[in-house]
């Protein structure tokens, strides 16, 4: 990876055509003196970054957080209940999944919480419906084509004067644009992979003709309204600066750590170089696919926490060395939980409530909320106790330091437990 | 209605609120204002098929649009030559590929057949359908399987869509793809029945849990052994169900069949059909589909007969449907291919599909491709760009059997402006304008005179406008 950055070489005139644009087609400024002054700057708390990992399929909350004394998840799953001693324990009545060993360690640091029975009233089972609630925080009727992100983006941008050319959000996958990053005047990059960001035909002129087309409207067209073309230009322009300053970013010697080789180590080694280089953005946002475990989930679910975790540790670890580690919060979360009673197919079917993971800094609590109930269930699911939305609620305010007021429909009480708050 | 001047026409700039639907799907006809024009006759290719050459124009611009419509949609040239000798190359290669059991391979022949169908039509509506019922290789880890199913879908793209529905319900790949090869009595297995719901015939939100709880009874005892559908009787809930409303469903053919019977059905089959031939970005009112819908429903589920509708509108050739889709990457890459006589290494093409975003046989999961304007994004922008460089520079591709360089001469073109007028017409949506004429002529690096038709193409790519329909 490293010496296809360092073969690639900009022409000085291409850097100053850069520079004369903007990544997020709505922040002015000059990329170069930005990337001088972040290079010298040592961090602040003003400069904390959210980091999403989205575990898209529905993971299995109870096989990943394991109620491990009591008897009714072992009647509920005769054939994938883990075996209590085979569970990492962290307290009396839950544990880890075996192959968690790495999150164990972050436990033991006090850098890993989990968050019980997390979800939403009147849960959808439905993939796809119940990502876009969590992604925009809206059922389907009262939906605009926005998320919780990129509205938080708008807070920050109202808030900050900035000089920065660096985009507030970064999707890394190949996967489509995450909603949640979406809003109205916000251009978030998505990046299969930082091998395809080298624009090979590109020349002083095409970059100068697609910016010619996006300045005649300077804000970046909303997913759903305005003009095609627009979009498209606006498009072109943003990833085209995008390319040539997250090479320059990359172009500096990789010392990344260990990172596991899997698709989740490569998406979060790529966004700790991305952070030693310094970048502005605030939230990266990446996924791992593969939860929705219908038929012979032990093994396939079994490799998907072993590679989160493994991941997840490498990530933390390398901040650490790197003198990073209490600005860089890590979100973990699924669009929901499976049925508590496995199905006949050894899988597991769409549920509902299910924990979510925050990571990195140091928490006051390992676990905020109670044991789900495996007694009193919702359709045979389990029940949720707190809404995704005082998650958000917290990290917005607490840790990003925006307003949650106007990227919440309502107010929604904040999770203190977690003691994020400086 | 709101309006006031005459509600006969359809503006390139109205918005759908402002028109009538009746007036919207009327069959278009030329007109003095309104010619059967290059314009229309190459939108009409783009989005019925890959982009046409200047040959495929023209017999079309020598008919009538519907006749034109009529012998993409309903002609039967089975008995045509050039048909025969087609499917006779792609069953042959078809048979080499399977021998490698390896389902990229497989990709690779569909792509080969976009590239080279005399029924571009075919091939599309298969696309459609197999984003529709999208089934992902990687799980069904079966190229045999990932075959049968592709021969289903093009055995019924335009065909009646029962059948289609009835079919892919005892697909092996679709069951396997849901998780559906065992179906017991004691847990029935719900995800095949939710998507049928969900994705496949009626959309979220038009039916409840407890149906899906329901249809998913219906469908035990459906099994795949030995890769194929079988049905398991002891397996098999046969209580009488009540699904949708309807009491007394027992098998699950008559559950299928009541779930197409759902109002929700038509609206839903037509509004995506809607989106993927005219606009992902206009979000039409149920009642602007009405007429589309009840052509659907009046036909017994004719899909033939909703596309040539669709195809022959007056929404679609008066001219308010141009530049309203995004490209996907197959069209992006087989219409400029195809526009440009262009042959390559097709294993290279299909990898490269792939990295923007749409890998056939591979699609992102249950739902298929979203489309629209989520086909853009940066690494997907530079993927594009670089998709159009490497293939110009790819060392066994050429245009019409030579080189880049001899193919514009055969076109006329003696220069990069000449060049990229005549590209663009067949192309952009619009014609080249003098402010990119400049800037292609300022792009282009004059020390090397051998190489100004690569630039040019080059230049062309790196457009916005080349990703519009």
């Amino acid at each position: 990876m490293n010496h296809h950055l360092n073969r690639r070489k900009f022409t000085t005139a291409s850097l100053q055509a850069a520079s004369a644009l903007a990544i997020g087609a709505t922040a002015p400024g000059g990329w170069m003196q930005s990337l001088a002054a972040s290079l010298t700057q040592q961090p602040t708390s003003q400069d904390r970054v959210l980091v999403v990992i989205q575990l898209s399929g529905g993971n299995d909350g109870l096989n990943t957080i394991i109620p491990y004394t009591n008897e009714l998840y072992y009647k509920a799953r005769p054939k994938l209940a883990i075996p209590k001693e085979d569970v990492i324990r962290f307290n009396s009545e839950a544990g880890l999944h075996p192959s968690m060993r790495g999150i164990a360690s972050l436990i033991e640091d006090k850098n890993f919480c989990v968050l019980q029975g997390v979800g939403y009233p009147n849960p959808n089972r439905s993939h796809f419906e119940s990502m876009d609630i969590w992604h925009s925080c809206q059922r389907k009727e009262s939906r605009s084509a926005d998320g919780w992100l990129g509205r938080t983006f708008l807070q920050l941008n109202q808030q900050t004067s900035t000089d920065s050319t660096d985009s507030l959000g970064l999707h890394l996958g190949s996967e489509q644009l995450p909603m949640a990053l979406v809003a109205r005047g916000v251009q978030t990059p998505s990046l299969a992979s930082i091998e395809q960001l080298r624009w090979k035909g590109k020349t002083d002129s095409s970059m100068e003709s697609s910016d010619a087309q996006s300045t005649t409207k300077r804000k970046a067209p909303l997913e759903s309204d305005g003009n095609l073309l627009d979009f498209v230009s606006a498009s072109t322009s943003a990833a085209m600066q995008a390319s040539e300053r997250l090479e320059k970013a990359l172009a500096s010697p990789d010392s990344s750590g260990d990172f596991p080789n899997s698709q989740l180590g490569e998406k979060l080694k790529v966004i700790s170089r991305l952070l030693l280089a310094r970048l502005k953005t605030r939230v990266y946002y990446v996924t791992l696919d593969g939860f929705d475990t219908h038929a012979n989930q032990l093994l396939a679910h079994a490799g998907l926490l072993r590679q989160w975790s493994e991941a997840l540790h490498a990530f933390h670890k390398r901040l650490n060395t790197a003198g990073l580690g209490d600005r860089v919060l890590v979100m973990t979360f699924s669009e929901f939980g499976r049925r508590v009673a496995e199905n006949a197919s050894q899988g597991t079917d769409h549920g509902a409530a299910a924990p979510a993971f925050l990571s990195g800094p140091k928490f006051d609590n390992t676990i905020v909320g109670d044991q789900p109930s495996l007694s009193q269930l919702d359709d045979g699911d389990l029940k949720f106790q707190t809404d995704f939305r005082r998650v958000y609620a917290t990290l917005i305010e607490d840790w990003l330091g925006a307003s949650s007021n106007g990227v919440l429909t309502e107010e929604y009480a904040k999770l203190p437990q977690l003691g994020l708050k400086s | 209605m709101p309006i006031t001047m005459n509600s006969k026409s359809i503006l390139p700039t109205m918005r759908l609120e402002d028109m009538d639907p009746a007036v919207a799907w009327q069959a278009w006809e030329p007109s003095n204002e309104e010619p059967w024009d290059n314009r229309r006759a190459s939108l009409l290719h783009r989005r019925a098929g890959f982009s046409a050459t200047q040959e495929e124009l023209r017999p079309t611009l020598s008919i009538r649009p519907d006749e034109a419509v009529a012998k993409m949609v309903r002609d039967d040239t089975s008995d045509s030559t050039e048909l025969i000798a087609f499917e006779k190359d792609s069953a042959e290669l078809a048979k080499s590929v399977l021998a490698t059991f390896d389902a990229k391979q497989l990709a690779s022949w569909w792509i080969h057949r976009m590239l080279n169908t005399p029924k571009p039509l075919i091939e599309k509506m298969t696309l459609f359908w197999h984003g529709h019922f999208a089934t992902g290789a990687e799980k069904v880890q079966d190229a045999e399987l990932m075959h049968t199913q592709n021969t289903l879908l093009r055995a019924n793209s335009l065909g009646n869509f029962r059948n289609l529905a009835q079919g892919i319900a005892k697909d092996p790949a679709m069951l396997i793809y849901l998780d559906s090869v065992s179906n017991r009595k004691a847990h029935a297995n719900e995800n095949f029945a939710r998507e049928l719901m969900e994705l496949f015939c009626l959309g979220e939100g038009n039916y409840s849990e407890a149906d899906v709880q329901q249809l998913a009874k219906c469908f035990t005892g459906w099994e795949i052994r030995r890769k194929q559908f079988r049905f398991n009787p002891y397996q098999h809930d046969d209580s009488m169900k009540t699904l949708l409303g309807k009491s007394g469903i027992e098998s699950g053919e008559s559950a299928i069949d009541c779930v197409l019977a759902s109002p929700y059905m038509p609206r839903f089959i037509v509004r995506k059909l809607f989106r993927f031939f005219v606009s992902e970005d206009a979000n039409p009112s149920d009642a602007f589909l009405l007429p589309l819908a009840e052509r659907f429903t009046q036909t017994n589920y004719s899909i033939a007969s909703v596309v040539e509708m669709l195809l022959g509108s007056r929404l679609m050739l008066s001219g308010w449907s141009i530049g309203r889709k995004v490209r996907s990457p197959i069209e992006l890459a087989i219409g400029w291919m195809r526009t440009m006589k262009c042959t390559t290494n097709v294993g290279f093409l299909s990898e490269r599909l792939r990295t923007i975003g749409q890998a056939v046989l591979y699609p992102p999961n249950v739902k298929g491709w979203e489309g629209g304007r989520a086909w853009i994004n940066s690494s997907t922008l530079v993927g594009r760009a670089n998709l159009i460089y490497e293939l110009i520079n790819h060392e066994n591709t050429r245009f019409d059997g030579v080189p880049l360089l001899a193919f514009a001469e055969r076109k006329n073109a003696k220069d990069p402006s000449q060049l990229a007028a005549w590209f663009a017409q067949l192309f952009f949506v619009e014609d080249i304008n003098d402010t990119e004429r400049e800037r292609l002529s300022k792009s282009l690096d004059t020390s090397k005179p051998d190489r100004w038709a690569n630039q040019t193409m080059i230049y062309l790519a790196s457009l916005p406008r080349i990703h519009l329909s």
